[in-house]
Parts: structure tokens; C-alpha cells; sequence
């Protein structure tokens, strides 16, 4: 009995201390962290609107070039010129994929597509987050949504080349992409 | 000379490090840590970045355990083990998301499997509950840098064939075709077993006497 008070005993100690050392740590970490997030953020949505920018001036660049509109829940990054761009997010094939994507003033053709973040297959469905790859989907339009083909070539305008060896993340991306656009854009035009 | 060499060898602290770098190497010898080596062995950065915050993780523990070895109560050791590596490796995390949000990205969920790592477990219970803090860092050290070295070889290989880079930078001549497979999982399988194949036979190591590895 004493044995096992003094087993419980210790463990309940020691979590504690090592909670303690997390807690420290965390708490001095956690703004650099969240001032990463911010800044690759950042990066990303100037890269989408094909705004180029010095590492060192990233704020400035950003400020002088973007306007931030909230809609609602969401954050639209909104150009000089009305080009668009948010955060979109969801369930890839293994994942979550996120990313952001920028529209023309029109709202129905992609600019750009940045993927920050996928877990997919490495060489197949991860090649979704490749720059080849990505290009296919530039000028392309929503009308009414996007197609993923597989087995043929995209022609249509609203057509994008599938991924060989990877069709269910492509049919999951499919998905994602249409229904974050469609609900994004709906929402800001409101 | 010759005499303070021979004097050297018969040393703890030479035993230590011999056996760990080479004769009963974690990864060559014992076969432990495979879920590291085959997951994080593509590209050189992340076999860097995991080498080092790996052994940090290591020596670390192995210090801690060692001070606390004669407090612990034997039943609740390996709930103990658990509870330190797992903080080690969260502030290891949250150090690299700080100050290298890159390799962070890169190396995803793998920082977190440092945890379920059997060399960390195998070291504590073989060795650090049973030495003092001196030994048991000089033996965690060693343990790191033999798993790091492991990690650094099996990396260069694959990223330059997988990928045609060292460290993201081309030394492939245009009309090299990279070897995709090298890059993913399966890849990993072939060259750790030849890697395995290689340093087995150079340590001599004798398979039908495997039987004290060490966890």
C-alpha cells in the first residue's frame, strides 16, 4: 500500500514539474510561433497574387499591396485592382490539405494556387503541391466548377489534368477546391 | 604508447562509445528505430534535423533518468520513461516551429515519433537506470550520433538518387532521371537493407549471438 501511494505519489510529482517546464517553454515560444504562421501567411498571399516582394520588406509589400476584408468568418486578401485571394481548407485523399487560392476581379478565373500544407502520398498525390502541377489550374474558370479529368486532356476552360497514380486525391481536391470557392465567393459577394 | 592505447581500450567510457558507434550499433546491430530511419532517411536536412534533436532528446532523458534512478519506483519505470522523453520531444517541437518553421513543415509528424522510439527506451532501461549521469550521457551521446550518422549515409544516398539534390541544391546533370522510389517509403527498405548487409559484415557481427541486444 505504501508502495503504491509512493509510486502514484512520484509520477504525480514529476508530471507536474515536466508540465511546469512545458508550460515555460510554450509560453515563450508561442508568439515567434504564431508570428511564423502569420508571416508565411503572408508570403503566400502576396506569392498568389504574383506580387514580388523583398524577404526584408514583407510587411511593407503586404500593407502597401493588400487590403484585408472580413466577410463574415472569413478573411478575404482583396488587391488594388479587386483580385482575390483566401485561405481554403479540408480533407485531402490521407489529410488535411490547406492552401490559398487567388481569383481575377471576375471572381470566376484562378490566378493562383498555393498549397501550404498536405499530408498525401510522397511522389504521387504530394506532387499536388508542385508548381508544375499547380500552373494547370491558372486562367482556368469555375463554370461552374472545376473538373479534374482523368485519361484524357483537360481542353474545357474548366477543365485541369488529373495526377497519374493519384486519382482519389485528385477527386478529393476536386471536391475541396469546388466547394470552399463556391461558398467563399458567395459569401463575399453577399 | 602503445601501452596507454591498451590502457585506453580497457576503459568504460572507450567500451561505451566503440559499442555504440560501431559493434553493437542501435540501427546496424540491434535493428531499432526503424520507424526513423526509414521515415526520415529522403533528404539530408531532415536526417540532420532528426539527428540532432533525436540526440538531444536522448542525452537529456538519459541524464534525468539517470540522477532520479535510484528514486523511481521499479513498477512505474517505464510510465516515468514515457512522461520525460514525451516532454523532451514537445519542447523540441516547439523550439524548431519557433526558430526553424522550414525543417519544422518539412519533417511533420516525425518529430512527435521520436517518442515511440525503441533506441530512446532501450537506452534508458538498459543502461541509464543502471549507470551514473557521466555514463549515461556519454553513452545517450553516442547512441545519437551513431543513429545520426546512420540517417545522414542512408540520406545521401536517397536524396541523391531519389531526388537528384544534396541539401535542395541539383549536383544531378540534366539528363539524370530521378529514381522516385528511392524518395518513398519502399526505397527506404532497399537501402537500409544493404546498408545493414554492409556494416553487419564489417563489425562481424555474429547474428547467432544477438541474444543480449540491448532492447
Amino acid at each position: 500500500m505504501r508502495d503504491n501511494l509512493r509510486m502514484i505519489f512520484f509520477v504525480v510529482i514529476l508530471g507536474m514539474l515536466l508540465s511546469a517546464v512545458i508550460f515555460a517553454v510554450n509560453s515563450l515560444t508561442a508568439p515567434r510561433i504564431a508570428k511564423n504562421d502569420e508571416s508565411t501567411m503572408k508570403r503566400t498571399i502576396l506569392e498568389a497574387h504574383a506580387i514580388s516582394y523583398q524577404e526584408k520588406d514583407l510587411e511593407t509589400a503586404f500593407n502597401q499591396n493588400i487590403d484585408v476584408v472580413k466577410k463574415g468568418e472569413k478573411t478575404y486578401y482583396v488587391t488594388k485592382n479587386k483580385d482575390i485571394a483566401f485561405e481554403f481548407n479540408g480533407s485531402g485523399l490521407w489529410g488535411p490539405i490547406r492552401g490559398v487560392i487567388s481569383l481575377a476581379s471576375d471572381l470566376l478565373t484562378i490566378k493562383k494556387i498555393m498549397i501550404i500544407h498536405q499530408e498525401e502520398t510522397a511522389g504521387l498525390g504530394g506532387r499536388l503541391a508542385e508548381r508544375k502541377y499547380l500552373s494547370g489550374f491558372e486562367n482556368k474558370k469555375f463554370m461552374p466548377t472545376i473538373e479534374i479529368v482523368n485519361r484524357r486532356r483537360a481542353e474545357k476552360d474548366n477543365e485541369v489534368d488529373g495526377i497519374t497514380g493519384a486519382t482519389l486525391t485528385s477527386k478529393a481536391f476536386e471536391r475541396l477546391i469546388n466547394a470552399q470557392v463556391t461558398s467563399a465567393v458567395a459569401a463575399y459577394r453577399r | 604508447m602503445g601501452f596507454q592505447l591498451k590502457k585506453l581500450a580497457y576503459t568504460k567510457s572507450y567500451r561505451i562509445l566503440r559499442g555504440n558507434l560501431w559493434k553493437d550499433h542501435p540501427v546496424s546491430c540491434g535493428v531499432l528505430g526503424m520507424c526513423l530511419t526509414l521515415g526520415v532517411s529522403n533528404k539530408v536536412a531532415n536526417a540532420i534535423a532528426i539527428g540532432i534533436g533525436f540526440t538531444f532528446v536522448l542525452v537529456v532523458t538519459a541524464a534525468t533518468i539517470s540522477a532520479m534512478r535510484n528514486l523511481i519506483p521499479k513498477r512505474a519505470r517505464v510510465i516515468i520513461y514515457m512522461i520525460v522523453i514525451s516532454s523532451f520531444v514537445i519542447i523540441v517541437d516547439r523550439f524548431l516551429k519557433a526558430f526553424f518553421p522550414a525543417v519544422a513543415e518539412a519533417l511533420g509528424p516525425y518529430i512527435g515519433l521520436i517518442i515511440t522510439s525503441c533506441i530512446l527506451m532501450g537506452r534508458l532501461e538498459e543502461f541509464s537506470m543502471k549507470n551514473n549521469v557521466y555514463y549515461s550521457m556519454l553513452d545517450a551521446f553516442s547512441s545519437g550520433m551513431a543513429f545520426a550518422y546512420t540517417l545522414l549515409i542512408l540520406s545521401v544516398i536517397r536524396e541523391f538518387f531519389g531526388f537528384g539534390t544534396i541539401l535542395d541544391v541539383k549536383v544531378t546533370p540534366a539528363w539524370w532521371t530521378n529514381w522516385v522510389v528511392l524518395g518513398m517509403a519502399p526505397g527506404a527498405f532497399f537501402v537500409l537493407s544493404i546498408y545493414l548487409w554492409i556494416t553487419r559484415t564489417l563489425a562481424k557481427v555474429d547474428p547467432q549471438k544477438l541474444g543480449h541486444l540491448h532492447g
